[in-house]
């Protein structure tokens, strides 16, 4: 219902805009164009930084190469060329941008952007000065107000239709979990960086191409009115306000705001930019969520960082999960979404896994000293050792956190080694993490169905959705499906993460202490769960500190030390090796 | 042969500036985990702070340094009790905080650059003190730059000292390392990072008053300054006080080579350079960090 009020509503609404400038009064249609600029900024910015929670502050770059590809080429370049070409020019500086800086995590991209807009300001004014000969060009065109402002809304109902779209796509899930947790999406198979820069890239164009159609407004454009810092700054201050990634939000938000600066602007020139930011800062301030809040249907809660049986789950649904997984065994539709019969354990199978030499220090610690060893096919790999013998970071440089310093990891036989995470996951290495990395706010669904999308092998958002529900059912989670991850007891979490793997259909299987943490009737519940995608012919790696677990579980493993192999073998006679009980057991075999 | 050695002398004087500037910034974002993008707005308050008690009353700069420093750190503990802190209370989580405060130091750089446009417009600041020549290595150098200079690594210098041998620094690294581990150490987390807050925001204004003893400025200008602290503790390495002080130093001659013999309106286009420089090379520590 809400859907038709909104399907109808919007091009009713933007009719009706249309017939402003037919009131024939100029000032409504300069406050038409205002709106409708802001209102499309807002959206483009939104779109970009409402989901990935990455700052942009360069605005005013963008919208000020677009006035300034006009201001430029409006001689010699016929206007509607110069749309794309502006949109163009627009998206080459969003790559540069987004590949210098949004590569790697952290401030480098806000900071980046910060600066941008005085950067290209600065250009542009030494270019105008050196090569043109004067600052400032006349933008003399035959455009009136009312066909800048019937452009205006034409890309204002683009923007808002690709941004609604973007939202119920595939990119939009994956945009969303780049700002939930960017290592987890990448071993989701998401390619982070090139989801991030190609957004960027077009909702920069879609800047651009705002400052082209409204350059011929000024007649006289330079730089700082090009370039000016509050193009950077309304944007963000208005999809806040609005609320990010709501349908109405730009709209909502760019109405009240560009009427109330339009009067301030009008009575306190010169306190303008004063009032501007207070009125910012209380709008943030006011907002309990920061931008989070406005994301819509995901309600946050924090996620339990108490690992485990102080989390107390209830028993009505800790049992709940034994009887889908146990007889799942037996009657074998795969956990992993593969159907037919259940492979017979093939420990003695080809190699899949091969690690050679591996070497891998953080400054002078070396964490993994020429380390090698081979996991067959339908194997249980166990690593094992005391803390801090550089277990979980094999694990990261498999999986391709960590590039290895020296040595060589064949999969399939195909080195893998320093290729990124989202490669490695797509070729079917998944894994799970020490200390579980869910999304809080997203629902179990929401955390399975990329893995299955990015993953490669469902096609549609449908089949992936197929997908998950099964693996999560099989797990005994399909009442949870529409439960936001932060409330999921510690096991949930953990069969969770589980289902996130299994949704890549792995060849193999990387687990990070999964059942650490867990009480003991946990365990058997978790144990068995291994103990039936080993049936199911998976390949496993386990790293534990449980001597039961590993006992039950393991066909074989190796036991580190300081980064070094110190043991290989069955499970019973490394664990007599005397060595291994001098440097492990003799001080924690608790089983 | 000579404009060589003043290219270099100058950039030298910038640069040591430019390293303290960082060194108040990594501070405040490695220990109060705030990206201050009002870092530059506040520098340009102190130097006009600066500029008009020496106009109207002859206050030697030396004077306003001493009453500037209180000032702003009493002013800056308040800002960090009174807005980050609540912020952070009403945040869901350190994520939404995070980007909530970038905004809210985007908000808070509007409100301090529009007061003082509100008043001064975009005035060029500058006052003559110190003018004297020195001779150093076959260069003159106006006295009022070296003192800047000297001052600078000083300051420095008492800060570095203050962190790497005090009890009080060693509470204060052991927050940037791990803000979740220090309260177990009986570490007041909150308290420690106002007051560090604040402490960079002293750096940040004795900053503003060397600056104001040299260089001509106007309120504008507060943004670029915010972005070369920013770009030199992207070089140094975020919380590496030696980092800084060579990345200063780079920075800083690079400008002023660049604005002497390419052209003084690529200085900014050099300062990105250098950025994107920084940030290429850097591959380490990032990821790491991710995985925390």
């Amino acid at each position: 219902m809400a859907s038709l009020v909104r399907t109808i509503a919007l091009p009713l609404l933007l009719a009706l805009a249309a017939l402003v400038p037919f009131a024939n009064n100029d000032f409504y249609v300069a406050l038409g164009v205002s709106i409708a600029m802001y209102a499309i900024l807002a959206t483009a910015w939104g779109t970009f930084a409402g989901p990935t929670k990455y700052i942009s502050l360069a605005t005013a770059a963008f919208f000020g190469v677009g006035a300034y590809t006009v201001g430029l080429f409006y001689e010699k370049v016929p206007m509607l060329l110069l749309y794309p070409l502006a949109a163009l020019i627009a998206a080459v500086l969003a790559v540069f941008v987004g590949l210098t800086t949004l590569r790697i995590q952290g401030m480098y991209f806000t900071i980046f952007t910060f600066g941008l807009a005085e950067l290209i300001r600065q250009l542009m004014t030494w270019y105008q000065r050196n090569v043109s000969g004067s600052v400032g060009v006349y933008i003399l065109t035959d455009i009136s107000a009312r066909r800048i402002y019937w452009s205006l809304l034409v890309v204002l109902a683009l923007t808002l239709f690709g941004s609604w779209l973007l939202s119920r796509s595939r990119w939009g899930l994956a945009l969303l979990m780049i700002g939930e947790d960017e290592l987890a999406a990448r071993h989701s198979g998401v390619r982070t960086t090139a989801v991030k820069v190609i957004t960027l890239a077009a909702t920069s164009a879609v800047m651009a191409v705002v400052g082209a159609i409204v350059a011929p407004r000024w007649t006289y454009l330079d730089p700082s009115i090009a370039f000016n810092p509050t193009l950077s700054f309304m944007p963000a201050v208005i999809a806040l306000l609005g609320g990010m990634q709501r349908f109405w939000g730009p709209l909502a938000g760019a109405i009240p705001l560009v009427i109330l600066f339009d009067q301030l602007n009008a009575r306190f020139p010169t306190s303008y930019t004063l009032i501007l930011g207070l009125l910012f800062m209380v709008i943030v301030f006011v907002l309990p969520d920061g931008i989070l809040g406005f994301l819509p249907k995901l309600q946050r809660r924090h996620a339990p960082a108490a690992p485990a049986p102080a989390t107390a789950p209830s028993t009505g649904t800790l049992s709940a999960p034994v009887t889908p997984a146990a007889p799942a065994r037996h009657a074998s539709p795969g956990v992993d979404g593969t159907s037919g019969p259940a492979p017979v354990p093939t420990p003695n199978g080809a190699t899949l896994l091969e690690v050679r030499g591996l070497r891998k220090a953080f400054g002078g610690i070396v964490a993994v000293d020429d380390l090698s060893f081979s996991i067959r096919e339908g194997e249980v790999f166990g690593i094992i050792g005391p803390n801090g013998s550089g277990k979980t970071t094999v694990l990261n440089v498999i999986s391709g956190v960590y590039e290895p310093d020296r040595g060589e990891i064949l999969f399939l036989g195909r080195p893998i080694a320093a290729k990124a995470p989202e490669e490695i996951a797509r070729l079917g290495i998944a894994r799970t993490f020490q200390l579980v990395r869910v999304y809080p706010s997203l629902t179990c669904l929401d955390h399975v169905i990329p893995a299955a999308l990015f993953g490669g092998h469902a096609r549609t958002l449908t089949e992936a959705r197929d997908h998950a529900v099964q693996i999560l059912e099989e797990l005994g989670m399909g009442g949870m499906l529409a439960i936001p991850a932060g409330q999921l007891n510690f096991i949930d979490q953990k069969r969770l993460e589980l289902a996130r793997a299994l949704a890549l259909r792995p060849k193999l299987l990387l687990l990070d202490e999964w059942l650490a943490g867990l009480n003991p009737s946990e365990m058997v519940i978790g144990m068995e769960l291994i103990e039936s995608l080993r049936g199911r012919g998976m390949t496993i790696v386990l790293i534990e500190h449980l001597m039961q677990a590993v006992r039950r579980l393991c066909d074989r493993c190796i036991v580190m030390s300081f980064g070094q192999k110190i043991a290989e073998g069955e499970p019973e006679a490394v664990l007599r090796d005397p060595e291994v009980v001098r440097v492990y057991l003799g001080e924690a075999d608790d089983a | 042969m000579s404009s060589l050695l003043d290219a270099l002398v100058t950039g030298l004087v910038y640069g040591g500036v430019y390293a303290l500037l960082a060194l108040g910034l990594t501070l405040q974002y490695g220990v109060a985990r705030i990206l201050n993008l009002a870092y530059g707005d506040f520098l340009i308050a102190a130097a006009v702070f600066a500029t008009l008690l020496y106009q109207r009353y002859q206050v030697s700069p030396l004077v306003s340094l001493a009453l500037v420093a209180p000032l702003s750190f009493l002013v800056h503990l308040l800002v960090y009790h009174l807005v980050f802190v609540q912020l952070e209370r009403r945040s869901g989580s350190w994520r939404a905080m995070e980007a909530s405060s970038i905004l809210l130091a985007f908000g808070l750089s509007f409100v301090v650059s529009g007061a003082m446009l509100a008043v001064f417009g975009g005035k060029l600041f500058s006052y003559s003190y110190l003018l004297v020549p020195v001779r150093i290595l076959g260069s003159v150098v106006p006295a009022n730059r070296l003192l800047a200079f000297v001052l600078a690594l000083v300051f420095g210098g008492l800060a570095y000292l203050l962190l790497v041998r005090t009890r009080i620094g060693t509470a204060i690294r052991a927050i940037a390392v791990d803000p979740d581990g220090a309260p177990l150490a009986g570490i007041d987390v909150r308290r420690w990072a106002g007051l560090t807050f604040a402490f960079g925001r002293v750096i940040c204004a004795a900053g503003g008053v060397l600056i104001s003893m040299f260089q001509t400025f106007n309120v504008p200008m507060g943004v670029a300054f915010t972005l070369k602290a920013l770009v030199v503790v992207i070089m140094g390495g975020a919380g590496n006080a030696v980092g800084a002080l060579l990345a200063g130093l780079i920075l800083g001659v690079t400008e002023s080579f660049v604005a002497r013999y390419v052209s003084p309106g690529l200085t900014l286009a050099a300062v990105y350079a250098l950025f994107v420089l920084a940030v290429l090379t850097m591959r380490t520590g990032i990821l790491g960090k991710a995985l925390r």
